[in-house]
């Protein structure tokens, strides 16, 4: 299949169209085929023409000449004709989320579905990953069929060497479908950012690795952002650090900004220490709005008592997890009705 | 409940809707927000399957097929969902500062044009606002830098209250003077007869009425009637009430409680903006439009 990027410098040039010209074509018609008296075809043994009158009656099967595909911004265009994209609808990708990247179109543009898509559907699907899952996988990362086969088997062999089990490997690979688009170098490097900078045991980098994979292939600024945040901006020593990341990985991963308004609204205005805040850390994955609405609520009804030592002790965990119906039946014990009045004299 | 049909229930959502807004979140958020449950809302019901596309088959000197296919290039996975963040146009019909809470009218599809008429008629607006005594801050506001303190205590309801009287009194003689009417003339009486009057420019803020509902020193409210409002006017009304009282004052809470007829009690709460509330809203909204139409079309310069 060949592809043409043409680029349109008289349209809005921040739009590239693309041009496909499928193999289903097999005669071309040259550009200057139709002129006003004659149609000249192109005769594929010896390039000379055969000049034919419109007249005379054509006795040619002419059903495998078909026009070019006109430039287009989308996949829609193509999807009819196309058997690779329609394969790979059936798998169940979402190309309407792939062609809003740039980058993306022409590489799913010349793919042939035999070549390049088959072999990494079977070896994902042999390696374990349901089939359903796959299509989820290509939309995600539809970069993966810029990677080797043989590459991605190194990687996977690289995990189990670092003694993870198939199926640790299969919860990161099915999680977190960029992993795979990593060199060797760079995981082995991610790896041993994460266990030196936070003094991680070979078993704790692995779990670390299993229940979010994702965190060792994120942005690593972010990473180093929070945990600054985490450490100085809230004052959780070393050791806590590394209770958090391996508890809730998630607030690793979230906006600092956030993170940092939820925990100063839960130590300064709740008055919950930092002890208190390690037995949950689920809590600092809340937004502060959604704590600060219930707190306010209990605290106008008396009921804002956290100290397990005291009566009627609410927990953490109760406070800002579950629905609001739970909330209101099971810690503030009054109606739903009740508590959205309160809302309203926000 | 709602039909299961999406084109049903896309055909009739037109018309104003009436939202809660926390405070902390700007309006435009709201919108988004409001758009994106509408949408996710919609393609969750059942939505149009993709159409027939027909392809002639065969060779071309013989008898050719005609073959009737699902037009792959209509499947959701190819064109994207059926309702999509461009579709629903919404709009607000008057605008509530970042720091503000409480009433805000949306109008979605057709309703935009319902929004802009209300903006248009400028409609009474009623706040809340809770100023705390004692402390100054640079930006009027309780997230801002304390740029000055002073005593407080000496300030009692009365204070207050006789305060609050003279800037209605002077606001009343604005009212007249703004419409360009000298105040002992006949025209001025004849405008007087009738009742509170808006004025002509859709600049200029007015008061109608301001009185404190509450007062626990150094803490107080105030609830405000105006016309042609912003955030940062009734800022710097909490700031000129400490500075007339002898002390300083900031603002701490802003919430608008009412929007022509539309209260709190009709506003919907974060946590319910999905598309089924957003609907039976819309429904009770588009009732009360009919039931007062002075909200729409406006006779007379005086307020209702």
């Amino acid at each position: 299949m060949l592809i043409k990027k043409v680029q349109f410098a008289t349209t809005n040039h921040f739009h590239t169209f693309f041009r496909c010209l499928s193999a289903v074509i097999q005669k071309r018609v040259p550009d200057n085929g139709i002129e006003a008296t004659e149609l000249e075809l192109v005769n594929p043994q010896n390039d000379t023409p055969m000049k034919k009158s419109p007249l005379e009656k054509c006795t040619e099967d002419l059903s495998e000449i078909s026009p070019y595909f006109m430039p287009t911004f989308n996949f829609a265009a193509y999807v009819n004709k196309s058997e690779t994209l329609q394969e790979l609808l059936k798998l169940g990708v979402n190309l309407y989320k792939l062609e809003k990247k740039v980058t993306v179109v022409p590489l799913i543009l010349k793919l042939d579905f035999e070549k390049n898509v088959k072999p990494l559907v079977t070896f994902l699907h042999e390696f374990g990953v349901p089939i359903n899952e796959i299509g989820h996988f290509i939309t995600k990362n539809p970069f993966i069929f810029k990677e080797d086969l043989e590459n991605m088997e190194a990687r996977i062999n690289y995990l189990f060497s670092k003694k993870f089990t198939k199926e640790m490997i299969l919860r990161i690979v099915t999680l977190n479908p960029f992993w795979l688009n990593f060199s060797i170098e760079r995981i082995d490097k991610r790896l041993g950012f994460f266990q030196q900078n936070y003094t991680l045991k070979g078993n704790e980098v692995r779990t670390l690795a299993t229940i979010s994979p994702k965190l060792i292939t994120y942005n690593l600024r972010q990473i180093k952002a929070n945990t600054f945040a985490i450490k100085e901006e809230m004052g959780f020593d070393e050791d806590e650090v590394k209770s958090l990341l391996l508890s809730t990985p998630k607030i690793f991963m979230k906006d600092q900004n956030g993170v940092l308004k939820t925990f100063e609204f839960i130590h300064k205005t709740m008055g919950i220490s930092h002890d208190m805040i390690l037995k949950v850390p689920e809590i600092l994955t809340f937004r502060e709005f959604r704590i600060k609405e219930r707190h306010t609520y209990l605290e106008t009804l008396g009921k804002a008592q956290y100290n397990p030592r005291e009566p009627n002790y609410v927990a953490l965990v109760s406070l800002a997890g579950g629905s609001d119906a739970d909330f209101c039946d099971k810690v503030a014990k009054t109606s739903v009705h009740s508590f959205n009045i309160f809302l309203k004299t926000l | 409940m709602l039909a299961a049909n999406a084109k049903e229930i896309w055909n009739n959502l037109r018309g104003v809707i009436c939202v809660y807004k926390p405070a902390g979140i700007k309006c435009n958020q709201i919108r988004k927000s409001i758009i994106n449950a509408v949408c996710s809302g919609l393609d969750k019901l059942e939505v149009r399957p993709p159409g027939e596309y027909i392809q002639i088959e065969g060779d071309t000197t013989k008898e050719l097929n005609i073959v009737k296919k699902v037009n792959l290039a209509d499947d959701v996975l190819v064109v994207g969902p059926r309702y999509q963040f461009g579709d629903v146009s919404c709009s607000w019909s008057s605008y509530l500062g970042p720091n503000t809470s409480g009433v805000l009218l949306l109008g979605i599809n057709d309703g935009t044009k319902a929004a802009k008429i209300i903006r248009e008629n400028r409609l009474a607006r009623t706040y809340k606002v809770r100023g705390i005594l004692g402390e100054a801050t640079d930006t009027y506001f309780k997230d801002g830098k304390v740029v000055e303190r002073s005593t407080f205590r000496f300030i009692k309801l009365s204070h207050i209250e006789k305060l609050l009287t003279s800037m209605q009194a002077a606001h009343q003689k604005k009212m007249f003077e703004l419409c360009g009417v000298d105040n002992q003339s006949q025209a001025a009486y004849e405008l007087a007869i009738r009742g509170l009057i808006r004025p002509a420019s859709s600049k200029i803020p007015v008061l109608y009425g301001i009185k404190c509902v509450n007062f626990q020193s150094p803490q107080f409210t105030i609830e405000v009637q105006c016309i042609n409002e912003y955030e940062m006017y009734l800022k710097t009304l909490i700031h000129d009430i400490g500075v007339q009282l002898h002390s300083t004052a900031y603002c701490s809470e802003i919430q608008c409680i009412r929007h022509g007829h539309f209260t709190i009690d009709d506003a919907l709460l974060r946590k319910h903006w999905t598309l089924e509330n957003i609907y039976t809203n819309m429904e009770e909204m588009n009732k009360k439009l009919l039931l007062h139409e002075d909200m729409l079309r406006q006779n007379s310069p005086i307020l209702q």
